[in-house]
């Protein structure tokens, strides 16, 4: 990703859309010798950056410099480069690239997350869990339930992915206001050509359609509909890490930390969520942004004005990067992930007789009680209890006050057998493993082999 | 000569990557089929020499062969004929030899009419993503490039951007009406299997391949709307074409018509000179030549005879 947004890529592309723009006159009928797009071809990527930043002090102009310096290693090119176009054909243009493939980077890392997410929530898959509303112990779920929550997300942000990816248009060939003056000075009137020179660069660099009106600049709802994508996948990456932080509070999984990994300068016992902490720190960074790109399309002015500019060329690779160091960190974490059943199975213990009390009334009454005094009679002790656990009890003991409870008459053994947690998880396995099959199965089943992914997360 | 562009005094109809269409008239139109050609979704900065002329008269042959199964849009694919009945072309019949078709006009169904033959490309995909072709469960255990008997008719709509998606024959129903649906299903499989069966005698397997129908602007007899055949038929580019004596199931096959260019793109991203995206390296001759001699030879194989420059048909 870094290398995407780095100059050599940028310029680089601006130089293939040059000769992309003189392939296509040439091939509508432009004389531009064979010389000329031979030497474009072959110093695409022969880009002499102080030669460009010599020429851009002279011009103040960024890519008037950038025509120079190309001119420079193409001499027999240079008469033609940029021929016919305005700035915004390379700037714009090339932006529209480079964002369809920050698009294409980030759905691989995506995808990589969902391996390791997917084998995490096989495993885990029956292992009951507290479940939480509003913060407070619920019904029981899952610990592989939960991560399929989490996948899912990511799930619908990779089919967000793929629908701006395929549906993105291309600026084209439009001209300074978008009305395609120069060229149809160009080709002397000729409509057909104008069309056809469009409609001819756009397939060279394999977009479905070109827009097919433009100002000067594509319309910047464009940025704002990619990077709502880019956003959401920040999000979810957030709500991951937030659940991952409460739960490494409460003890029960923790994200990898390293045999020599210091937690804390201070307090040297401690183990800190940091990774996630950095996810949810960059998250907010990109989720801030959002809004950015919407407001910069809303005060573009006619067919358009630069207040757009230094502002974009922050705002869009700083998204792509944040959110691309954010999936490497949800893919390092849901890769080494510690669960620690002993104490899930505690916290499950000292909440579930309460969540039980519906299975003990039935239990009591078919026992012979009269449902109205039961209930009354657990409410009490099921107070008793909680007010016990307030005050220092070290266990949840509602069970042996109720079989000491004569007026119920039900014994101590039959209870705990009421509570087995995984009659409490309702569906969550089958859930786990339908999602499986139904959802990421396909998924994967579409995707050709994964390459070796050399990026490391480095701290 | 080589074309990538035809600029003619006829107005722009449509205009396809690889052909283009002209008005003639209200009754008339002039597809053109230009020398380019894409690989791996990428546009070649060269041209391929003959490639035009090939795919239109490969078109012209098949019409010819099938005008037993089916009513066509041909008037003439040949150059000479076609500059008699539209005078107007005179002056462009070097640009236009062999490369271009004068058609009727008629009102074509806003449907891709693909017919497999064997499991291959996206058919391939959805089979192994879900055991389905078009919705519809195919027996369990099919490999790659099996092939399918009887063939699979999945009909396709046109797409506003770039790929067609695919449709449930119900689908296509409620688009064009049943009558028409039933009638595109069974010349599509019926073209198709007389077309497969054709190739295969000559060594060319025709693993899927993709129709487009009209309707005639005036009815029939009795009333009844004829449905006929348009576009180009049974080439290598509305088609997968697979060198018979290669082919083995189980993974992807060599392509009859491209392979030459696939191989040469191949070498050049393993070497690491190319990553896929615009622009292409350029094409050295021999392999501008050996695909042009690919298609001249795809030619000879089905009809039996050499490429007339003119336009036989």
């Amino acid at each position: 990703m870094l290398e995407l947004w780095s100059p050599a890529t940028r310029y680089g592309l601006w130089r293939r859309l040059w000769l992309a723009l003189a392939e296509a006159e040439r091939e509508l009928g432009v004389a531009i010798p064979d010389e000329a797009i031979q030497q474009m071809h072959a110093n695409l990527d022969n880009i002499d950056f102080k030669a460009v930043a010599a020429y851009e002090k002279r011009f103040r102009h960024d890519v008037m410099a950038h025509v120079h310096a190309f001119g420079d290693v193409a001499p027999a090119a240079k008469p033609f480069i940029h021929l016919g176009a305005t700035s915004a054909y390379v700037t714009d243009n090339a932006d529209l690239i480079l964002m369809r493939r920050g698009l294409d980077l980030l759905r691989a890392r995506t995808l990589d997350v969902l391996h390791s997410l997917a084998a995490f929530a096989e495993k885990w898959r029956d292992q009951p869990t507290l479940g939480y509303t509003h913060l407070q112990p619920a019904q029981l779920t899952t610990v592989g339930k939960r991560a399929t929550l989490w996948m899912q997300d990511l799930v619908l942000d990779v089919q967000d992915i793929d629908y701006r990816r395929r549906t993105l248009p291309f600026r084209g060939v439009k001209g300074t206001t978008g009305t395609q003056a120069s060229f149809l000075e160009l080709f002397e009137g000729d409509h057909e050509k104008v069309r056809r020179l469009d409609q001819l660069v756009t397939e060279r660099v394999s977009f479905p359609r070109a827009l097919a009106v433009t100002g000067q600049t594509y319309t910047r709802k464009l940025d704002a509909f990619v990077l709502s994508v880019v956003a959401g996948v920040a999000a979810s990456a957030a709500k991951f890490s937030g659940d991952i932080r409460m739960l490494q509070s409460f003890g029960e999984m923790e994200e990898p930390f390293e045999s020599e990994q210091v937690g804390s300068s201070a307090m040297a016992y401690k183990r800190n969520p940091m990774r996630a902490e950095r996810i949810a720190s960059l998250a907010r960074f990109v989720n801030s942004l959002e809004g950015n790109a919407n407001q910069t399309h809303a005060v573009q002015y006619f067919e358009r004005t630069l207040d757009d500019s230094a502002n974009r060329r922050l705002v869009i690779p700083e998204m792509f990067l944040a959110t691309d160091a954010i999936l490497l960190l949800v893919a390092n974490i849901s890769s080494g992930l510690e669960v620690y059943p002993a104490v899930i199975g505690r916290r499950v213990a000292a909440e579930l007789p309460f969540m039980a009390t519906e299975q003990l009334i039935v239990r009591a009454v078919r026992a012979g009680g009269d449902r109205q005094v039961v209930h009354e009679t657990i409410r009490k002790h099921s107070l008793a209890a909680a007010r016990a656990i307030k005050e220092g009890a070290d266990s949840n003991d509602l069970l042996e006050r109720l079989s000491k409870d004569k007026s119920l008459g039900v014994r101590l053994q039959d209870l705990r057998g009421a509570i087995d947690p995984r009659r409490f998880v309702g569906r969550a396995p089958e859930q786990v493993d339908e999602f499986l099959r139904d959802v990421i199965t396909p998924l994967f089943a579409g995707e050709t082999a994964r390459p070796e992914r050399a990026e490391e997360l480095r701290v | 000569m080589l074309m990538q562009e035809s600029a003619l005094p006829l107005t722009p109809f449509r205009r396809g990557k690889v052909r283009d269409v002209y008005e003639v008239d209200a009754g008339r139109l002039l597809i053109v089929a230009t020398d380019r050609v894409s690989a791996f979704d990428v546009v070649m900065g060269e041209t391929i020499p003959q490639k035009g002329a090939v795919l239109t008269q490969i078109t012209a042959w098949w019409l010819g062969r099938l005008e037993d199964k089916v009513d066509h849009h041909m008037l003439s694919a040949n150059i000479s004929e076609i500059v008699r009945q539209v005078p107007q072309l005179r002056g462009h019949e070097q640009e236009l030899r062999g490369r271009a078709m004068l058609c009727r006009r008629t009102t074509v169904f806003p449907i891709e009419c693909v017919v497999r033959g064997y499991l291959s490309g996206s058919a391939w995909k959805e089979y192994r993503e879900r055991g389905t072709l078009a919705g519809e469960a195919l027996p369990k255990g099919l490999r790659e490039s099996d092939r399918l008997e009887p063939p699979i008719f999945s009909p396709a709509t046109k797409a506003d951007l770039g790929h067609d998606e695919n449709i449930t024959i119900d689908r296509m129903r409620s688009l064009i009406g049943e009558p028409a649906a039933r009638e595109l299903e069974r010349l599509s499989r019926a073209i198709y299997e007389a077309g497969r069966a054709i190739a295969a005698t000559r060594g060319i397997i025709i693993a899927d391949t993709k129709f487009e129908f009209g309707r005639s602007k005036s009815t029939g007899g009795e009333g009844v709307e004829k449905v006929i055949l348009v576009d180009e038929v049974l080439t290598p580019d509305s088609s997968r074409f697979w060198p018979a004596d290669s082919y083995e199931p189980g993974h992807g096959q060599s392509s009859f018509d491209k392979q030459p260019l696939r191989d040469y793109l191949d070498a050049e991203k393993r070497a690491g000179r190319w990553d896929g995206n615009y622009p292409p390296p350029r094409l050295p001759k021999e392999v501008i030549d050996a695909t042009s001699e690919r298609y001249l030879d795809i030619y000879r194989r089905l009809t039996g005879h050499s490429l007339d420059p003119n336009g036989s048909h």
